[in-house]
């Protein structure tokens, strides 16, 4: 039965590692097994049993299909990540904005105009924050 | 043999119906269609396998490890009722297919 058995896991080669390839193995080399039995029984010898299983088995494409399992989209939703990246971004921004104006031109308020311009920003992301939940 | 392309759809019904008739296991399923067809259409084991994968997945049919035979555990498997229902309806849309293919396909010989 040595035969059956590495024949089965050259035809599972590509398939990737699970219980449940484990599993499929297994179920598939008993009921070859039986099938090689019982094809001995009807007088076949041992190797054109195991061939005759072996043939009738047939390619496993189909089975490879239902064994790879769809692989699960499970896309980080970054939609909040990048909007908290944008809110801090921005006050740090800002606040360097007025800074600047506080500390070298304290008699003319002008950090109102960029802010304004960052303030875009995380008003964006914001909106996409919202689309997506 | 019976070219497979078309039966290949309802393979499922086909396992489906023997596993619903009693719990089966897979040699014995592809024994089973090949006695009852005469050898007239045989499975591959290997698209076996695969319909198990299919139809435990949809919750249709469910496993579970018998007695011990020549080989090792044999993996049986039963119906379940959503299987059943799904049967059923199966069996309503064949015989409208039945009948429509019919139209086009009898009294030509």
């Amino acid at each position: 039965m040595n035969k059956l058995n590495k024949h089965v896991n050259e035809l599972f080669r590509g398939v990737p590692e699970s219980e449940k390839k484990e599993k499929i193995i297994q179920e598939v080399l008993q009921n070859l097994e039986e099938k090689v039995m019982d094809l001995m029984e009807q007088g076949k010898s041992e190797e054109d049993a195991i061939n005759k299983a072996i043939v009738d088995f047939g390619d496993i494409e189909d089975l490879k299909e239902e064994l790879v399992e769809p692989q699960s989209v499970h896309k980080k939703d970054m939609t909040k990540i990048n909007l908290a990246y944008s809110i801090w971004g921005s006050i740090l921004i800002i606040a360097l904005f007025v800074f600047i104006n506080f500390y070298y031109t304290p008699h003319v308020i002008w950090f109102v105009y960029p802010t304004f311009v960052v303030l875009w920003w995380p008003l964006t992301l914001y909106f996409r924050w919202l689309k997506r939940r | 043999m019976i070219r497979s392309d078309i039966i290949r759809g309802h393979l499922d019904s086909i396992v489906l119906r023997l596993i619903f008739e009693e719990d089966r296991y897979g040699y014995e399923i592809s024994k089973e269609i090949s006695s009852r067809t005469e050898h007239r259409f045989q499975i591959k084991e290997a698209t076996l396998y695969a319909v198990f994968q299919r139809l435990e997945k949809k919750e249709l049919i469910e496993s579970y490890y018998g007695s011990f035979s020549n080989g090792g555990k044999r993996k049986y498997y039963r119906i379940t009722s959503l299987g059943k229902a799904f049967l059923k309806e199966t069996a309503v849309e064949w015989k409208e297919t039945k009948e429509i293919i019919d139209l086009f396909m009898e009294g030509l010989d």
